[in-house]
């Protein structure tokens, strides 16, 4: 709507406020700095708004317009969107914690403990990304039994479901590769265990513990090994798993609805 | 005109409330989800910034190959498979049950292809009730076969302790019976390996196969049968052929057989029973019962691994727990 009429000077206190809030509004948002960065206009009209999620490319994994039964929270509880929450935050601390840790048997337990005694916030990182992450499994479990108990599996899910199996695991060996890391008693002796389990593979036992451990008992090559798997090539991996996981949410029709 | 006739033909309209068109029952993501998912983001993020303030991540001392703590646990999500190692073969417990309840989770969709009952939950008709019947079914038989498996410590020894004592030189028993050890008072079977160690009994046999006294006897003629071609050796790349390889019969049995197939059969049973009394009869109510088993077995064997395993992995109650770091 067009502004073509004059609208003549402010009447009372009330109009006088409304203009100055119009103008800085206007100010923000009709600039061309910010028309530079976002497209649409603020989301305060429904094109707007359907525009926003459109043309923005973290939002976009969203339709713009959803059934009305699959934002009430009963129906998801947000199960996986919080499982990829944690993982971002779990990105976020990981990455902060990347900056005071050397993965080598002989400097990985002290820097831990320097990160909790020296390091400002060093403590609350670590915190966050030890109980963020048991809460990421906890979710990954929940979101599965969601999706399983509201039938979400079905036609024409079939191969989604069959990624979220996949995620599942990847999700179990990035908290496993983790658990080594601080190197004290509780991870040495966690990961000797899973090492012990590793080895019991029919036929290829000693393989996996080569491969997977870097040797027959959990030692330096092993702390590398985990820590490369654990800071680089897991989280790629189940990146790629992801998008897979949320684009096909999208193709296969949006979230499971009653036929 | 051929439009016309057809128009003409059809019976004319019902009057019924129009149905609502899809687009009608949509929302807009902004702000209607968007919203919701920014208000979980935060309550998370508040949640844990709160946790992690209050609560410290373990740390205990360095870590230290000779110093073996006792017990030493898996993280919890694997202390189900460490728990399934008291009681089966390692490769069973730790790598091929596993591998088949994935390749079940992942085989669920394309068994179940029906498209009934999706997107509400528990949709089907009798979903709620064999959700709970299975879970409840899943928390006792293990709470049950753990309670076995630790006889000494929870009595179960007494329900076989009928079976009659022999002394550890005994030889051709006819009937069946159970070692103990010199001076110790009769128990019946401890724990499922019981049977490979201390249960004893003999079945006249022809002299041939190793036997050569008449009598077969359990465990002790069937510990090393060999298995044909046992005599080749030598490595095929990096993979080891055997040599010299024999079946340990009773350990077999006591390891793998009795404990697999007691998981399957009770898995039958209450499939059985669920089916017979009417509660269970499409593939979707099938999967609901294992899927439900299985999801609950895995969180009950984390939980006796979590809480009730002590020193030596002995069965304990949650308060008497003492870590022996070495």
């Amino acid at each position: 709507m067009a502004v073509t009429e004059d609208p003549g000077k402010p009447r009372n206190l009330a109009e006088r406020v409304q203009r100055l809030q119009d103008r800085v509004y206007s100010a923000i948002f009709h600039n061309y700095v910010w028309q530079s960065i976002f497209r649409s206009g603020y989301p305060n009209t429904p094109r707007n708004q359907m525009l926003v999620v459109a043309t923005n490319i973290f939002l976009h994994l969203h339709p713009t317009r959803i059934h009305r039964t699959h934002v009430k929270i009963t129906h998801t509880y947000c199960l996986g969107g919080l499982t990829f929450f944690m993982f971002l935050i779990l990105t976020v601390t990981g990455v902060l914690l990347m900056f005071y840790y050397v993965p080598s048997v002989d400097s990985a337990y002290q820097d831990i403990a320097a990160l909790e005694t020296n390091v400002k916030f060093g403590l609350l990182m670590r915190n966050m990304h030890r109980w963020t992450a048991h809460a990421m499994v906890i979710l990954v479990f929940l979101h599965m039994m969601r999706v399983f108990y509201t039938g979400a599996y079905k036609p024409p899910r079939e191969f989604n479901w069959v990624v979220g199996v996949i995620l599942l695991v990847l999700t179990l060996v990035l908290s496993f590769t983790g658990y080594l890391l601080p190197w004290d008693q509780l991870a040495l002796w966690a990961v000797t265990v899973g090492h012990g389990i590793g080895g019991s593979a029919p036929f290829f036992g000693d393989e996996t513990q080569l491969i997977v451990f870097g040797g027959f008992e959990v030692g330096p090559s092993t702390l590398i090994r985990f820590y490369t798997l654990h800071v680089i090539a897991l989280p790629i991996i189940a990146a790629v798993f992801m998008s897979v996981h949320f684009w096909r949410i999208r193709r296969d029709g949006g979230m499971a609805r009653p036929l | 005109m051929a439009v016309e006739t057809r128009a003409v033909a059809r019976p004319a309209a019902k009057a019924r409330p129009r149905p609502k068109r899809e687009r009608e029952e949509e929302v807009l993501v902004w702000p209607d989800l968007v919203f919701v998912e920014f208000i979980a983001a935060v309550l998370f993020t508040i949640t844990f910034l709160m946790l992690s303030v209050f609560i410290n991540a373990p740390l205990l001392n360095r870590a230290n190959p000779e110093l073996t703590p006792n017990p030493s646990k898996a993280p919890w999500y694997f202390l189900n498979l460490q728990e399934l190692l008291l009681h089966m073969d390692k490769a069973w417990a730790g790598v091929l049950l596993p591998t088949i309840a994935l390749g079940f989770f992942a085989s669920i969709p394309y068994v179940d292809r029906s498209r009934e009952a999706q997107g509400v939950w528990f949709g089907s008709k009798n979903a709620v009730r064999l959700t709970l019947v299975s879970a409840a079914y899943s928390v006792i038989m293990i709470a049950a076969l753990v309670s076995f498996d630790a006889g000494d410590r929870t009595y179960a020894e007494t329900l076989t302790r009928w079976i009659p004592s022999c002394n550890a030189e005994a030889q051709h028993q006819g009937t069946p019976c159970l070692q103990d050890a010199e001076g110790e008072a009769h128990t019946g079977l401890l724990s499922t390996k019981d049977i490979s160690k201390r249960l004893e009994f003999s079945v006249p046999f022809p002299n041939f196969l190793g036997v050569d006294d008449g009598n077969l006897d359990w465990p002790r003629d069937l510990d090393r049968i060999p298995v044909p071609f046992n005599n080749i050796c030598g490595n095929v790349g990096s993979f080891h052929l055997w040599c010299d390889m024999n079946l340990n019969i009773p350990s077999i049995m006591a390891e793998q057989v009795i404990p697999l197939s007691t998981v399957a059969g009770l898995a039958l049973a209450i499939i059985y029973v669920l089916f017979r009394v009417g509660w269970l009869r499409t593939k979707r109510d099938l999967f609901i019962v294992m899927f439900t088993s299985v999801l609950v077995a895995y969180l009950a064997l984390s939980m006796v691994g979590s809480f009730f395993r002590g020193e030596g992995q002995n069965l304990i109650w949650p308060w008497e727990i003492k870590v022996d770091e070495g």
